[in-house]
């Protein structure tokens, strides 16, 4: 697949790329053995350009450069991200006239089949029309399409009634890759972006151990945003979070292993279903029933973890010290009648260290029933697929472990991620459920040519996501209007869906809400809670608690405690600033609070992979309908949507901000004339939009992204 | 709820993928789906189920399993029952007096003792994972006999308490919570005159058509029902179940005033109104200290509101159908500590059952002299769901796919046959 990685580029695409690909100052030698100290700019038509340092620029023909140079360039010139758009266009293009063959030809069959009934034959036609339906390719988006489409899928909300504007007024034909890239690039992204992860990694505040302990873990999501900030190659960014080390304020990559402290066998189960989108749980108690995965298999894979001593810290005299705190803590508590579990539970957190013991613990079960292995009996670390571990290279088992599962040879990582991040931005997955891809794979997927090269789309950007998103965000088929009807089941179980279009998704609880939060305030992600969270974090951890006494330690409590809430949340006053903050989803407490709009609306409890649901509930449907936030908090005064269409002269122009504001786009005649009822006031006092925000916040439209 | 199942894109997925895994294993073209298997089977007597759940780990010794004379019983004296060598806690006259009519189980046990974990085992009968989250007997039920009320959702949670929902069942399964009963469904009404209502909700309409008209996905058709079914539930009269002040003042004080007595009294008019899994939670049982100020009261509370749930049931003819449950986490420490409390104790605990084919007047299992363990019977959290689930008449015998494709049943405990008449 290095065959896609140069020549033929499209050089709008690439100026405005390169912020997104790294290069690197080296020193090149041509043919004739003359060196220059330069970074790879392009490779277009045959020609290398080089920047060199001070800024300037020099063009040579790729033959004068010499050998290892040009295989420099052929491995590192960016990728041509315009062209791989376009081969997936065509790739999903040429299913698609295929599938319209066959479904024709089936048509014909069911037509000539003269021993079907006419009741029978009627079912297999509207089944046949419906097929044949999804072999057409929906039209184009229009540009205000695409606005909101885009900032929704990408910013995670929609856009701001500037940002609206700015876009529609643009009249380059470049401006949607533009905005594709400057959204990928944006602190929007880092929040939406952080949601999926989160749901997937189960990042959540606070981490206990069997209800005990309370572990701030605002350090490791922050740690979570800055890699996606700083589109840390996926590979990378995994591999680090299998190896990391250490307590969680020194090291927060060590939260994925801590979330599931004491449950080992459960983390690797989950670890096996995020990265390698495969599902071994069964195989913790018994052979799989359906795949070749035998439970001797999954102790194997388990056994590389079988070193991990969550609690191994190697600092012994400060475990003591806790523990004697934990009793002084205690008594003296006793004494003043106060409670101590709260201090407790912070001087618990000085167990839940990540570390490696000389000794690996991972045993059969005492119920092994199968004739491979005793009960009871230790277990070697095997993998049993892939490529084959050398232990002796690594330093522990589990960095072994991380490297099997994240090198580009292993037959299950990179698909894993390209066909979860394909569903991400089509709705639906190559292969789907996308946490179960078969072992064999054979073909089996939507569109099994296009799988295989995305998957390698994905090893030639060298795992980065953003630019992985920004191919399948510039393709043709994400920039048409989503599938106005959907597939069946017996199409998804047969891989007959080969994506006409996006389909039809409603929103997130987080894009809902952040799509409020996009109405009420001019720069959504001015307010997030990063201060200096981990400076703070390691001065409490840092405390020599021998001299501490119990109201000091009740004072440093509370600091911990407030570690990692929202400044902005204690600054509002809320008698200026009525209903909640509207700061983004991500930078609220994570999971936001049941009973709180964001549990309502399907938000994940991070406590399970991909727990969150859009599924419709009573309370839904009736805090839109009833509740203060459509009725009270998003029409008043303080909110954007409002002033911006009471600075309006006209009734007309008024109406235009709100839809503008909400729906990305202009009212329709027939819009305008439902619209202009529900505007009251008038006549020397500011027009109300309050029925008009209501009902459009009611609308399927908003609900949705087309 | 209204929301046809099977909708989602999330939901085809995981179900076709448990059909083509069962489908390999047994060699079927496609296995019977969840619905199917359960269905097949017979119907219990009971057709509701109020789930009254003590969270926090109910003081066994001095509630259902007194131990007159034991170090262990502290302060609690203990009372008759109309049952021969059968007593309760002194500050359960209410329950006493209905004896007849109900179950006790005292050989409840499990095996941990942190809050989280032990009530997630006690409702779902599985231990907490964490890589599949199980589903409340009410989502089981659900799956299993359809979906009761055409509108309500089958499982209703009164006065919080957080704990499992509809697990890997979905959203569809998910419980209705309702906070504080005597305030009803939160958001019920409309903040705007309606006249006023009205005029939005044709302007809505109007703004809805063009999208309507043109996309006709699974979603959007579920979306809409569900916010139509809603409109009309808001509309209608079921809405007036959630409205307490309906009922006659002495009825609501015989429930007692607290929320956990009006939360039963909601809790019979959900049920009579067809809804099929009520949970009333009566939390505030982690009695670490100063048990003996703060229990007597709260004892005496649940059991004249129990008692009078009884009573009332029985006289709008609903007992027979309807399974009032009682269960808790754990029990706690017979020792009492320093402070004047127990701490504690998932080794035994207590139980109720009552109507819904519940043979009523006997205790079933024991604890040794002093509370300390289960002597006879032991009863483990499934089997505790496995007898619920018998009365319900929910198949404990057939293999149900989780959406991951892991086969899971109903509950993998033994019904208590001894209970049922």
């Amino acid at each position: 697949m290095k065959a896609m990685h140069f020549f033929s580029i499209v050089a709008c695409v690439l100026i405005g790329w390169g912020t997104l690909q790294a290069a690197e100052m080296r020193v090149w030698t041509d043919n004739q053995g003359r060196k220059v100290e330069a970074e790879l700019a392009v490779l277009r038509d045959g020609y290398v350009t080089l920047n060199m340092a001070g800024g300037k620029e020099v063009r040579f023909p790729l033959n004068s450069l010499s050998e290892a140079d040009r295989g420099f360039v052929r491995e590192n010139a960016p990728v041509d991200m315009k062209t791989a758009a376009r081969q997936i266009d065509q790739m999903v293009w040429d299913r698609l006239k295929e599938a319209n063959v066959e479904i024709k030809q089936m048509r014909a069959e069911v037509l000539a089949n003269e021993a079907l009934d006419s009741a029978e034959r009627n079912k297999q036609l509207a089944r046949l029309a419906h097929m044949e339906q999804m072999t057409h390719p929906t039209s184009p988006m229009t540009d205000q399409q695409f606005l909101r489409r885009i900032y929704l899928d990408v910013a995670g909300r929609i856009p701001t009634y500037e940002e609206a504007q700015d876009f529609l007024r643009i009249r380059d034909p470049n401006k949607r890759t533009a905005l594709i890239e400057k959204l990928l690039n944006s602190e929007a992204f880092v929040s939406h972006f952080f949601n999926y992860v989160s749901d997937l990694l189960r990042v959540r505040e606070g981490i206990s151990m069997g209800g005990f302990a309370n572990l701030k873990s605002g350090a490791y999501i922050d740690w979570v945003k800055n890699q996606i900030r700083q589109d840390r190659p996926w590979d990378e960014f995994v591999g680090e979070m299998m190896k990391a080390e250490g307590y969680l304020w020194e090291n927060p990559a060590t939260g994925y292993l801590l979330t599931d402290f004491g449950m080992e066998l459960c983390n690797l189960s989950n670890t096996f279903t995020t990265f390698l989108g495969t599902e071994i749980t069964c195989a913790q108690c018994h052979d799989h029933p359906f795949e070749e995965v035998y439970q001797m298999d999954f102790y194997r894979m388990a056994s590389f973890f079988g070193n991990l001593e969550y609690k191994r810290n190697p600092d012994k005299e400060l475990l003591k010290t806790i523990a004697a705190k934990k009793k002084e803590f205690s008594a003296q508590a006793k004494k003043e009648k106060k409670d101590a579990g709260n201090v407790n539970a912070l001087l618990d957190a000085y167990a839940m260290y990540v570390g490696d013991g000389p000794k690996n613990d991972i045993k059969l079960p005492f119920d092994y029933k199968y004739d491979d292995g005793a009960p009871n009996a230790p277990v070697n670390p095997a993998a049993y697929f892939g490529d084959i571990i050398d232990l002796k290279e690594f330093g522990t088992p589990r960095e072994a472990f991380a490297d099997w599962m994240t090198t580009d040879r292993n037959p299950r990582f990179t698909v894993n991620i390209v066909n979860r991040l394909w569903k991400y931005v089509f709705g639906i997955a190559q292969i789907e459920p996308a946490y179960n891809i078969p072992g064999h794979l054979d073909g089996q997927a939507q569109n099994y040519e296009l799988l295989k090269f995305i998957e390698s789309l994905m090893k030639s950007v060298d795992y980065s996501v953003k630019d992985f998103l920004f191919v399948l965000y510039q393709t043709e088929t994400y920039q048409r209007e989503a599938c106005h009807a959907s597939p069946t089941l017996e199409m998804m179980d047969k891989g007959q869906y080969h994506f006409p279009a996006p389909i039809l998704r409603r929103l997130s609880a987080e894009q809902i809400w952040d799509s409020l939060v996009a109405m009420s305030v001019k720069a959504p992600e001015a307010d997030s809670r990063r201060s200096n969270l981990l400076g703070e974090y390691r001065k409490i951890m840092s405390t020599n608690w021998k001299s501490v006494k119990f109201a000091e330690a009740m004072k440093i409590r509370n600091r911990y405690n407030n570690l990692g809430k929202p400044a902005v949340m204690a600054e509002v006053d809320p008698k200026k600033n009525p209903g909640p903050v509207m700061i983004r989803a991500s930078e609220m407490r994570i999971p936001n609070n049941l009973g709180s709009f964001l549990s309502s609306f399907g938000q994940s409890d991070k406590k399970f992979i991909e727990n969150g649901n859009k599924e419709g509930t009573i309370p839904q449907v009736m805090l839109l309908l009833n509740g203060s936030l459509t009725n009270q908090i998003m029409t008043s005064k303080s909110k954007a949507v409002v002033r911006d269409a009471q600075a309006k002269e006209s009734h007309d122009d008024g109406i235009d901000v709100v839809f503008f504001s909400i729906l990305s786009r202009r009212p329709t005649p027939q819009d305008r004339d439902f619209a202009e009822q529900l505007v009251r006031g008038g006549q020397g006092r500011a027009a109300d939009y309050s029925d008009l925000i209501w009902a459009l916040l009611n609308t399927h439209e908003f609900m949705f992204i087309q | 709820m209204m929301k046809k199942e099977m909708s989602s894109f999330d939901d085809l997925s995981r179900r076709s993928f448990a059909e083509k895994t069962a489908a390999a294993a047994l060699g079927l073209s496609l296995a019977p789906t969840i619905d199917e298997a359960i269905a097949a089977s017979s119907v219990g007597k009971a057709k509701h189920v109020i789930y009254i759940y003590m969270g926090g780990g109910m003081t066994h010794l001095d509630t259902f399993d007194p131990k007159p004379g034991a170090e262990t019983q502290g302060k609690t004296g203990v009372i008759k029952t109309g049952v021969a060598g059968v007593q309760l806690s002194e500050y359960m006259p209410g329950l006493a007096k209905s004896f007849k009519d109900i179950a006790v189980v005292r050989s409840l046990t499990q095996k941990t003792g942190s809050h989280g974990g032990a009530s997630y085992w006690m409702q779902t009968g599985y231990k907490e994972s964490a890589a599949i989250k199980h589903p409340n007997m009410g989502g089981w039920a659900q799956k299993a006999l359809g979906k009761m009320h055409p509108q309500l959702p089958d499982t209703i949670y009164v006065g919080g308490g957080g704990g499992p929902g509809s697990g890997f069942l979905g959203a569809s399964y998910a419980p209705l919570p309702i906070g504080d009963p005597s305030k009803g469904l939160l958001n019920a009404k409309s903040p705007v005159p309606k006249p006023r209502m009205n005029q939005r909700l044709e302007a809505l309409n109007g703004f809805n058509r063009s999208f309507l008209d043109k996309y006709h996905t699974d979603d959007v058709t579920a979306y809409s029902e569900f916010y139509d079914n809603t409109l009309e539930f808001l509309k209608g009269k079921d809405l007036d179940v959630f409205n307490l002040t309906k009922e006659k003042k002495e009825t609501r004080d015989a429930y007692g005033t607290s929320g956990f007595g009006q939360g039963l009294l909601l809790a019979k008019r959900l049920v009579k109104t067809g809804v099929r899994f009520v949970r009333v939670s009566n939390g505030g049982w982690d009695m670490h200290g100063d048990l003996w100020n703060r229990a007597p009261g709260k004892i005496n509370g649940f059991s004249k509101g129990i008692a009078t749930l009884i009573n009332d049931l029985k006289a709008e003819g609903l007992f027979d159908s309807t399974l009032i449950v009682l269960t808790t986490e754990f029990g706690r420490t017979p020792k009492i500590n320093a402070r004047g409390g127990r701490d504690h104790f998932p080794r035994c605990f207590s139980g109720m059952m009552a109507g819904g084919g519940i043979q009523g007047g006997q205790v079933y299992g024991a604890t040794d002299s002093k509370g300390m363990g289960v002597k006879e019977n032991p009863v483990a959290p499934d089997d505790f769901n496995a007898t619920i689930a018998t009365a319900l008449g929910l198949p404990l015998e057939k293999r149900i796919f989780a959406p991951n494709g892991r086969p899971f049943f109903v509950s993998q405990g033994k019904p208590i046959q001894q209970l049922f008449s």
